[in-house]
C-alpha cells in the first residue's frame, strides 16, 4: 500500500479510539455534564425563586402604597363610624334607663298605693276600735237609755242616708 | 576621604561584573559557533532515511504483544489511552464526587474542558447533541494529548534492536485515516438515524471528508514532525532550539488539530442531522386560476 497504510494498524487504531471513547465519554463526560446540567438546574431554580420573591414584593409594595394613599380617608369613616356607634350606644343606653327608671317609679307608686290602702285599712280599724272603746266608756259612763235609743235612731237615719 | 574610597570600590566591583558578563557571553559565543560549524557526526540513519521513517514508518517497527509488528505510533496511542483513561478513573473516583457548586481550580479545568466541546456540539449541531459533543470531546482529548505526548520523548526498542522516541500518533497515516473514517462514519451513520436514507445520501455527496480530514490531521503533525526531526537531526542545534522548536510546534499543532478536528466533526454532523424543512406549498398564478371559472360558473 502506498504511504506504508496498512488495514490492520487503522483498525487497531480504531479500536484503541473506541476504547478510550467510551472509557472517557463513561468515566469523565458524562458525571461532569450531569453535574453541569444539575448545578445549571439548581441556579435556574434559585432565580426563579428570586424572580418570583421580587414580584411579590412588588405587588405587595403597590398593595400598601395604595392601602396608604387611602388611609386618611379611611381614619376618617372609622371615627365616624365609632361616633355613630357611641351615639347609637348612649341612646340604647339613656332608653333602657329612662325605662328602667319609669318602672322604678311605677312599681314605687303601686307599693306606696298599697301601703296607704293597707295604712287607711288599719286605721279604719283603730278608729272603729277607739269609736267602739270611746262609745263603750261613753255608755259607761253615761248609762241613759232614752240617750241610747236618740242614738240608735240617728245613726239609723245617718246609714239610711249613705244608703241612699 | 572615606566617600571617595567607597565611590572607587564601587566602580571596581561594577566593571568587574561587567567584565564578567562579557566574558561569558564570549565564551558561549564561541562554543556556539564551534558547535553549528561542526560537520554533523556519522550516524548509522542519514537525515534522508530519517525524515523517511518520519513520514512512512517502513523501517523502525514495533512488535505488539508479539503478535503483529506495528508503526511506534500504534504504541504511542495505547499507551496515551492507557494514560487518559487510568487519569479518567481517579478523576472520577476521587475528584468528581467532591466536586462543589462553587468550584475550585481543578474542577474550573475539567469543567472548562467538558464545557468547551459542549458548547462546540450545541453551537455546531443544536438539532442534536448528545452524541457528537461526547465524540468530540473524546477525540478532542485524544488528539491533544496523544500530541503532546511527543514531547514526553518515551523510549521503546524497535524489531531490529534501535531504540527510539515514541512519536504522536496521529503523525502515523494509519491513525490520521482511523480517526477521519471513523468521523465520518458517524456524521453518515447520524445523517441516516436523523434524516433517514436521504440523509445518507446528502452525507455521501461530501465523500471527500473523510480524505480531507484524514490527510489534514497527518500533513499538520507530520510537518511538525519533520521540522522537529530535521532540528534533532544536526546535534549543533539540539541545545536551545530543540525545547522552542518542539514545544512550539507539538502544542500549536496539538491545539489547532484538537479544534480543527472537534469544529469540522461538529459541523458536519450538524448539517446532517438537521431536520428536513417542510416544503411551502408553492403559490403560483396558475393554482388560482381555476377557481376563478367556478366562481364564474357559480354566478
Amino acid at each position: 500500500m502506498p504511504l506504508n497504510i496498512d488495514v490492520v494498524q487503522i483498525l487497531l487504531h480504531m479500536l484503541n479510539f473506541v476504547i478510550l471513547a467510551g472509557g472517557l465519554t463513561l468515566l469523565l463526560f458524562k458525571p461532569v455534564k450531569k453535574f453541569l446540567d444539575e448545578r445549571q438546574k439548581y441556579f435556574a431554580d434559585k432565580e426563579k425563586k428570586l424572580a418570583e420573591g421580587l414580584e411579590n414584593n412588588e405587588n405587595l409594595r403597590a398593595e400598601y402604597e395604595k392601602k396608604l394613599s387611602t388611609v386618611d380617608s379611611e381614619i376618617e369613616e372609622m371615627k365616624l363610624n365609632a361616633k355613630n356607634e357611641t351615639a347609637k350606644e348612649a341612646k340604647e343606653y339613656l332608653n333602657n334607663a329612662q325605662e328602667k327608671a319609669a318602672a322604678i317609679i311605677s312599681e314605687a307608686e303601686s307599693q306606696a298605693e298599697d301601703r296607704k290602702e293597707h295604712i287607711l285599712d288599719s286605721a279604719q280599724t283603730e278608729i272603729g276600735e277607739l269609736v267602739v272603746e270611746a262609745t263603750q266608756k261613753l255608755l259607761e259612763t253615761n248609762a241613759n237609755p232614752d240617750r241610747t235609743h236618740e242614738l240608735y235612731d240617728e245613726f239609723i237615719k245617718s246609714m239610711v242616708r249613705d244608703v241612699q | 576621604m572615606k566617600g571617595m574610597v567607597i565611590d572607587m570600590k564601587k566602580k571596581i566591583s561594577k566593571r568587574r561584573a561587567v567584565f564578567i558578563v562579557v566574558w561569558l557571553l564570549l565564551i558561549f559565543f564561541l562554543l556556539g559557533a564551534i558547535l553549528i560549524l561542526k560537520s554533523p557526526p556519522n550516524e548509522t540513519e542519514s537525515i534522508k532515511e530519517v525524515m523517511k521513517d518520519g513520514v512512512l514508518h517502513d523501517r523502525n517497527k514495533i512488535s505488539l504483544f508479539g503478535i503483529i509488528d506495528v508503526n511506534p505510533a500504534l504504541i504511542s496511542a495505547y499507551v496515551v489511552t492507557a494514560v487518559l483513561l487510568v487519569v479518567a478513573a481517579l478523576i472520577r473516583i476521587f475528584a468528581i464526587p467532591k466536586f462543589k457548586y462553587v468550584p475550585g481550580k481543578f474542577q474550573i479545568v475539567i469543567e472548562k474542558l467538558v464545557e468547551f466541546f459542549n458548547d462546540m456540539a450545541h453551537a455546531n449541531s443544536p438539532h442534536k447533541t448528545g452524541f457528537i459533543s461526547a465524540y468530540i470531546f473524546s477525540a478532542g482529548v485524544y488528539i491533544f494529548f496523544s500530541t503532546l505526548f511527543e514531547l514526553l520523548g518515551v523510549q521503546a526498542v524497535t524489531t531490529e534492536g534501535h531504540s527510539i522516541a515514541l512519536p504522536a500518533p496521529i503523525a502515523d497515516i494509519n491513525a490520521a485515516i482511523a480517526m477521519g473514517f471513523m468521523t465520518y462514519t458517524i456524521i453518515l451513520l447520524g445523517g441516516i438515524i436523523c434524516n433517514g436514507i436521504n440523509g445518507g445520501l446528502k452525507v455521501l455527496k461530501d465523500f471527500s471528508l473523510p480524505i480531507s480530514m484524514s490527510f489534514r490531521l497527518f500533513g499538520a503533525l507530520l510537518s511538525g514532525l519533520l521540522v522537529t526531526e530535521l532540528v534533532y537531526y544536526y546535534i549543533s542545534l539540539s541545545f536551545v532550539l530543540p525545547v522552542v522548536v518542539g514545544i512550539l510546534f507539538t502544542t500549536l499543532h496539538a491545539l489547532i488539530q484538537t479544534y480543527v478536528l472537534a469544529t469540522l466533526a461538529s459541523v458536519f454532523y450538524g448539517e446532517a442531522v438537521e431536520p428536513k424543512k417542510p416544503k411551502e406549498p408553492k403559490r403560483s398564478g396558475k393554482s388560482k386560476q381555476p377557481e376563478a371559472p367556478e366562481e364564474s360558473t357559480a354566478a
